[in-house]
C-alpha cells in the first residue's frame, strides 16, 4: 500500500542503479526477459491470490458443504452473520485481545530494547538472543506450555503469585480471566518487535542525543524528542504487523482450546477468536459459503485498519534516508 | 502479572548516569534486566524440568529448577505413545521443501524487479508490497478448494508447493539485496556474452547468498510453526508435521479424559529444540533478517 | 512473529497442474507429497483407532490371522471430526472409521458414513446380540449405519475417606435425595485460601447433563430424534441442581482448573490422592484403578433417578463405513471381527491374564455385545478377593439394563455441541439454567429441522 509507493521512491532516487539508455529493440527485449523473472510471481497473484480471493467472494454468497452442491443464497451468509452471537463473541475477543496485545506488545519490547541498547559489549548479543528464545518456540508448543503454566489452582504462575499472598485468578477456566491470560502468554513472545526497535535504536546517531545533552535537554525529553522520532518508523511497522497478526491469531488459542471437544466445553466461548471461528465453520462444519463470507469481512476490516495507520502513521513518522542491507 | 510491571522502569532506566544516583540506577537496570531475562528462559526451564519428571510431579515444585526425581524415560514414553520420530522427518522435509522453494522463486522473482527497467515495473512491484498485507485466511477456503479439485488433500504437498511462486515478503527482501549489488559487474558478464539466466544463476545467486540464507531460515522458521496447513491438509497421522502432532498429542493427552502429561511436555521439548538449534546455528543471519524487516517503515 | 506473520500471508496456494511444472522448472524440490498409494482389493485402512492395550490388540491379531490377505494399515490416533469429513469430502476416505456412536447420526444424514444393512447380512453379523441401548445408538432412520464397541455404564464412585470424614457409610449413600446429596457434596469438599483440596462431588457438567435430566425424569430429545425437549423445566431444574453443586463447592472455574490437575489414570490417582470425594465417571475409570492401584479404598454405587431408580447413560464408540471407502467388503469383515463374541471373549480372557500375572485386579471388559458379556463375567472374571472392585463388578453389571442413550438424530454433533454450550453457560455464570435452554431449544429445534429434510 503506501509503503510500496515509499519504497519505489526510495529505488528511484538511488543513483547510477538505472540501465544506460539503451537502443529500442533492446529494451523490448529486456522488457520480455524482466516479465520471464516476474512470471512465477504472476502466476502466483493470479491464480493463488486474485483468484482465490474473486472465489470467495462469490462463494460467500452461496451455502457449500463440500459434500452436496452450492447453493444461491444471496447476502443470507451475511445476514446470519449479524445474528451469529458467535460472530460478536468472537469480534469482541478478537478486538480486546489486539487492543491490549498491540500496545502492550509496543511498550514492553521497546522497554526491553531500550534495556539492551544500555548494555555494553558482547553481553548485549547474549540479552537479545535471551529475548528472542521464546520467539523460537512454535506456538503450540507455547500454547502447551502455557496451559501448564496458566492452570489456577497448580500452575507456576499462580504459584508466583501465591509467594506474595496474592490468589491469583483462574485463567485457563474461568470465562472472565481466559483473555487476559492469553495476552499474558502473548507477551512472552516479544522476540522479533524487541529485535526490530533494538536494531533502531542502534541505527539513532549518537551525536544527536549529545547534541541534545549538551542543549539541557532531560532524559525524558531526549527520549520524546530525539530518540522516538528517530525510531518512529520502526514502531510504526511493529504495530502494524502486531495488528494484522492479532486479529489473525489463531495457533496458540486453538491448540489450548478448541480442536477436541472436551477442550472447547472449557473456555465456552471466552477463547473464541475470529480466525478460530472462520477455520472452524470451514473445516469443522464444512460450512464453506459462510467461512468464505467471514473471510470477506476480516480482509475488508484488516484493509481499512491498514490504511487508517498508514494514514495515522504518515503524519508522525519520520521517515530517514533508506539505506541498503546488507 | 509481573510482567505487566514492567513498562515503566525501562524508560526511567535509559537515563545515562548524569547527576545523583548514578548508582541507584545502576542496580536498578542491571534488576531489571535480570528480571526480564529470568522471565524470559524461566518457561523453558519450567517445561524441560516438567518434562522429565514422573506424572504426578508435573505441577509439584514449581520453583524446582532441576528435575526431581528425574524421569527420562518421559522420553522412551513418547516414542510409544506417537510417531514423534516421523513427524519430526517430515517437519524437516517440508520445511526444506517450503524454503527451498520459496527462497530461489522468490529471488528469481526479485532478481526480474531488481535488474530490469521495464513498462509496469512500479505498479506491479507495488502489487507485491500490497499482497503482504493480504490476510492469509480470506483465501484458506478457496485454496482448500482447489488443492481439494487437484486431489492433494490428504498429502503433504499444500504445505510447501504454494511456495513455488514466490512470496511477497521475500521479494521484496531479496529485491533491496540485489539493488545494493554493484550493477558493474552485471554489464560486465552481459559484455562477455552471458544470458539472463546466467545473470541470475551465475553471478545474482552466489553473491545474494546472505540475504538468501534469510530467506531460507525464516520460512524455515515459518514452516516449522504453521499448525494450520496441517490440520486443514494432514489427516493420516503419519504425514504430521512435529505441531500437528502435538495438537493431536495435546487433545489425546491433555484433553481427552487419558491425561498424560509427561508426554505433553516431552512432545512439546522435541517440537521445540530442533528449531532452537537452528537459531543458534543461524542467529547472526536471523537478527539481521529481522533488523532489516523494520527498517523499510 | 514479524517474520512468521509475513511469510504466512503470501504464497499461499498453487494449481497441482502448474505444480508439476514448476517443480522441474525451479530446478526440483524434494517433495514430501506420501501420498496414498494405489489402494487395491486387499487393503484395508482405518482411521481413529490406537492398539493401546490387549483388548485392542488380541482382537486385532485374530482379524490378521483369519484374513491375511487383506493389508491392514492401522492409523493410530483419535477420531477427529475435521480430517474424517475432510477425507470423505476429497473422496479418499479410509476404509473404516472408529468413532463415538453418539455423532453418528449426523453423518448418517449427511450421507458421509453408508448403511451397513449389505454389510450385515453379507457377513452375517448377530445384530441380536448385541445391548438394546447400544443397537439404538448405531441405527438411524431404521437403518444400521454402525457396529458398537464397548458399552459404558456410569457409576458413582466414591472416596471411602472422604466419606468416612463426612460421617457416612460409603455404602449408604444414595443419589435420589438431592438435598441430602448437595449437603454431603458440600461436607466432602475442602477448600482453602482459593485452593480446591478435595473436590466433594463431580457432577461431570456439561458432559452428564442428559443424565441429571433422566434422572429428573425428563429426556432432553424425542425418541424419534426430531423434536428438542431442552426446555422442559425438569431439565432446567436438574441443570440448575448440578451447577448449584458446583457453584456450592468453589464454583466451575476453579474446580474445572483442579479436575485438568489429575492424573486419573495413574498410581497417583485422584482417590488415592484423596483429591475428590466422590464422582460420577464410566466405569472405565474402575477399571483403569483396579489395574494400577488395587488397594485404593473406593465404593462403586448405581447412580439412581430421584424415585430411587437406577440410571445409566451409555456410551461408546462404533466402527463405521465411510462413503466412498475403497474397500467396504474388507471393513465389512473388520467390522465383524472386531465385535463378535469370540474376539471379545478372546480378549478379554488376555486381560485377565495378563492381570493375574501382574497381581493386578480385573473387573473385566465392559462390551457392546451382550452375548460375549455373558461369558466374560460367568466364566473369565473371578472374585479378586478385593471386596471393593467384586463390588464394583455386581453394581456395574446390575446397572446395565437400565441403561439409555440420547436418540440418534440427523443433527447429533450440533445438537450435542448446543447442549454442551448451554451447560457451559451456566457453569460459567454468564446465562441462567432457564434462560440458556431456552436460547439452546431454539437453536437446536432449528439444527434438528435443518437436518431432516
Amino acid at each position: 500500500m503506501t509503503t510500496a509507493e515509499d519504497t519505489r521512491r526510495g529505488a528511484g532516487h538511488r543513483p547510477g542503479r538505472d540501465p544506460a539508455p539503451a537502443g529500442r529493440r533492446a529494451w523490448r527485449g529486456e522488457t520480455r526477459w524482466a516479465y520471464v523473472f516476474l512470471l512465477p510471481w504472476l502466476i502466483g497473484l493470479l491464480v493463488f491470490q486474485l483468484g482465490p480471493m474473486v472465489a470467495s467472494l462469490v462463494l460467500s454468497f452461496t451455502s457449500y458443504d463440500l459434500i452436496g452442491g452450492a447453493r444461491f443464497e444471496g447476502l443470507g451468509n451475511y445476514r446470519r452473520m449479524l445474528e451469529d452471537p458467535k460472530v460478536a463473541r468472537a469480534v469482541g475477543n478478537t478486538v480486546l485481545y489486539t487492543v491490549l496485545h498491540v500496545p502492550l506488545a509496543a511498550v514492553l519490547a521497546l522497554g526491553l530494547a531500550l534495556l539492551l541498547n544500555r548494555v555494553t559489549g558482547r553481553a548485549a548479543g547474549a540479552f537479545r538472543t535471551i529475548f528472542y528464545l521464546p520467539s523460537m518456540t512454535p506456538y503450540v508448543a507455547v500454547g502447551v506450555l502455557f496451559l501448564f503454566l496458566l492452570n489456577g489452582q497448580a500452575g507456576v504462575i499462580n504459584s508466583f503469585l501465591a509467594l506474595f499472598g496474592v490468589s491469583g485468578p483462574q485463567w485457563t477456566t474461568d470465562p472472565d480471566w481466559i483473555l487476559a491470560g492469553i495476552v499474558l502468554m502473548s507477551l512472552w513472545n516479544l522476540g522479533s518487535t524487541t529485535v526490530i526497535l533494538f536494531a533502531a535504536l542502534r541505527n539513532v546517531p549518537r551525536e544527536l542525543t549529545e547534541a541534545a545533552l549538551i542543549d539541557g535537554a532531560g532524559p525524558w525529553q531526549r527520549f520524546r524528542s530525539v530518540t522516538l522520532p528517530m525510531i518512529s518508523s520502526a514502531v510504526f511497522f511493529v504495530v502494524i504487523v502486531n495488528t494484522i497478526a492479532a486479529l489473525q491469531m489463531f495457533d496458540q488459542v486453538y491448540t489450548m482450546f478448541f480442536g477436541s471437544q472436551s477442550a472447547q466445553q472449557t473456555s465456552g466461548d471466552a477463547a473464541l477468536f475470529y480466525v478460530v471461528y472462520l477455520f472452524q465453520q470451514a473445516f469443522q462444519y464444512l460450512h464453506m459459503g459462510y467461512a468464505s463470507a467471514l473471510a470477506w469481512v476480516l480482509f475488508l476490516v484488516i484493509a481499512v485498519i491498514t490504511l487508517i495507520q498508514v494514514r495515522v502513521g504518515r503524519r508522525f513518522v519520520y521517515y530517514e534516508a533508506e539505506e541498503h542491507p546488507g | 502479572m509481573t510482567t505487566l510491571d514492567r513498562p515503566r522502569g525501562p524508560a526511567e532506566a535509559t537515563r545515562p548516569a548524569d547527576g545523583v544516583g548514578r548508582g541507584t540506577r545502576r542496580v536498578l537496570f542491571l534488576t531489571l534486566l535480570a528480571a526480564a531475562s529470568v522471565i524470559f528462559l524461566y518457561p523453558f526451564v519450567w517445561l524441560v524440568v516438567a518434562s522429565l519428571k514422573p506424572r504426578d510431579r508435573t505441577f509439584a515444585d514449581p520453583f524446582l529448577p532441576w528435575p526431581a526425581p528425574f524421569a527420562p524415560g518421559n522420553y522412551a514414553a513418547v516414542w510409544d505413545a506417537a510417531p514423534v520420530l516421523t513427524w519430526l522427518v517430515n517437519s524437516v522435509v517440508v520445511g526444506v521443501a517450503a524454503a527451498l522453494a520459496v527462497t530461489l522463486s522468490s529471488a528469481f522473482v526479485a532478481f526480474g524487479f531488481a535488474y530490469f527497467r521495464f513498462p509496469g515495473r512500479g505498479v506491479l512491484f507495488g502489487s507485491v508490497l500490497a499482497t503482504m498485507m493480504l490476510p492469509a485466511a480470506v483465501t484458506l477456503v478457496p485454496t482448500y478448494l482447489i488443492w481439494n479439485s487437484a486431489g492433494l488433500t490428504g498429502t503433504q504437498v499444500p504445505l510447501w508447493a504454494g511456495n513455488l511462486f514466490g512470496s511477497a515478503f521475500y521479494i521484496f527482501l531479496l529485491r533491496q539485496f540485489l539493488l545494493g549489488l554493484p550493477r558493474y559487474v552485471f554489464e560486465a558478464a552481459r559484455v562477455d556474452g552471458a544470458t539472463y539466466l546466467d545473470l541470475f544463476w551465475r553471478i545474482a545467486l552466489p553473491l545474494a547468498r546472505p540475504a538468501l540464507i534469510i530467506a531460507f531460515i525464516f520460512e524455515l522458521k515459518a514452516s516449522w510453526f504453521d499448525l494450520m496447513k496441517p490440520l486443514i491438509y494432514l489427516r493420516d497421522p503419519a504425514l504430521f508435521t512435529l505441531p500437528r502432532g502435538l495438537k493431536a498429542i495435546v487433545d489425546q493427552f491433555y484433553q481427552g479424559g487419558d491425561p498424560k502429561w509427561e508426554i505433553v511436555l516431552a512432545a512439546a521439548v522435541i517440537t521445540t529444540l530442533p528449531l532452537i538449534l537452528v537459531f543458534f546455528l543461524g542467529q547472526r543471519h536471523f537478527v539481521q533478517g529481522i533488523a532489516t524487516t523494520g527498517r523499510r517503515g | 512473529m514479524v517474520g512468521g506473520g509475513f511469510s504466512r500471508g503470501a504464497g499461499r496456494a498453487a494449481v497441482a497442474l502448474l505444480v508439476a511444472g514448476a517443480v522441474t522448472a525451479c530446478g526440483g524440490v524434494g517433495s514430501g507429497g506420501g501420498g496414498g498409494g494405489g489402494a487395491t482389493g486387499s487393503a484395508l485402512t482405518t482411521m481413529g483407532f490406537g492398539l493401546p492395550d490387549e483388548i485392542a490388540s488380541v482382537r486385532v491379531d485374530r482379524f490378521k490371522k483369519a484374513h491375511p490377505e487383506i493389508r491392514l494399515t492401522v492409523n493410530q490416533g483419535q477420531f477427529d471430526e475435521q480430517a474424517f469429513l475432510s477425507a470423505v469430502a476429497a473422496g479418499d476416505p479410509p476404509d473404516v472409521v472408529y468413532m463415538p456412536r453418539e455423532r453418528l447420526g449426523g453423518y448418517a444424514a449427511r450421507g458421509a458414513v453408508q448403511p451397513l444393512e449389505g454389510c450385515v447380512s453379507t457377513e452375517g453379523i448377530a445384530t441380536g446380540d448385541f445391548y438394546p441401548a447400544a443397537r439404538q445408538q448405531v441405527t438411524y432412520d431404521g437403518k444400521w449405519y454402525g457396529v458398537p464397541e464397548f458399552y459404558n455404564s456410569i457409576v458413582l464412585v466414591v472416596n471411602d475417606k472422604a466419606a468416612k470424614d463426612a460421617d457416612v457409610d460409603p455404602k449408604s449413600i444414595d443419589t435420589s435425595d438431592w438435598d441430602k446429596l448437595a449437603a454431603l457434596a458440600e461436607k466432602m469438599n475442602k477448600v482453602s485460601g482459593g485452593k480446591v483440596e478435595r473436590y466433594g462431588f463431580n457432577p461431570k457438567l456439561p458432559e452428564f447433563l442428559p443424565l441429571w435430566a433422566k434422572a429428573n425424569g425428563a429426556d432432553i430429545l424425542s425418541q424419534d430424534g426430531r423434536t428438542a425437549h431442552l426446555d422442559d423445566p425438569e431439565v432446567a431444574e436438574a441443570l440448575g441442581y448440578a451447577a448449584g453443586l458446583i457453584d456450592a463447592q468453589g464454583g466451575w472455574s476453579r474446580l474445572k482448573a483442579f479436575t485438568d490437575t489429575f492424573d486419573y489414570f495413574g498410581a497417583e490417582n485422584p482417590f488415592v490422592k484423596d483429591q475428590i470425594g466422590m464422582m460420577l465417571t464410566e466405569q472405565f475409570l474402575v477399571s483403569a484403578m483396579a489395574g494400577t492401584t488395587p488397594d485404593v479404598k473406593i465404593t462403586v454405587l448405581p447412580f439412581k433417578d430421584r424415585q430411587g431408580r437406577p440410571v445409566n447413560m451409555i456410551g461408546g464408540n462404533a466402527w463405521v463405513i465411510p462413503a466412498g471407502a475403497k474397500n467396504p467388503a474388507a471393513a465389512c469383515k473388520w467390522i465383524k471381527m472386531m465385535t463378535e463374541a469370540d474376539a471379545w471373549i478372546a480378549a478379554a480372557r488376555a486381560r485377565q491374564d495378563k492381570r493375574a500375572a501382574e497381581g493386578k485386579v480385573n473387573i473385566g471388559t465392559y462390551t457392546g455385545n451382550a452375548r460375549a458379556d455373558q461369558v466374560i463375567f460367568t466364566q473369565i472374571v473371578k472374585p479378586s478377593g478385593h471386596a471393593a472392585f467384586d463390588d464394583a463388578v455386581a453394581t456395574i453389571r446390575s446397572v446395565q439394563d437400565a441403561g439409555f442413550v440420547v436418540p440418534q438424530s440427523g443433527a447429533a454433533a450440533e445438537f450435542t455441541r448446543v447442549w454442551q454450550d448451554a451447560a457451559t453457560r451456566v457453569l460459567q455464570k454468564s446465562q441462567k439454567p432457564g434462560d440458556t435452554l431456552r436460547q439452546a431449544q431454539g437453536e437446536a429445534q432449528r439444527a434438528l429441522d435443518d437436518a431432516g429434510n
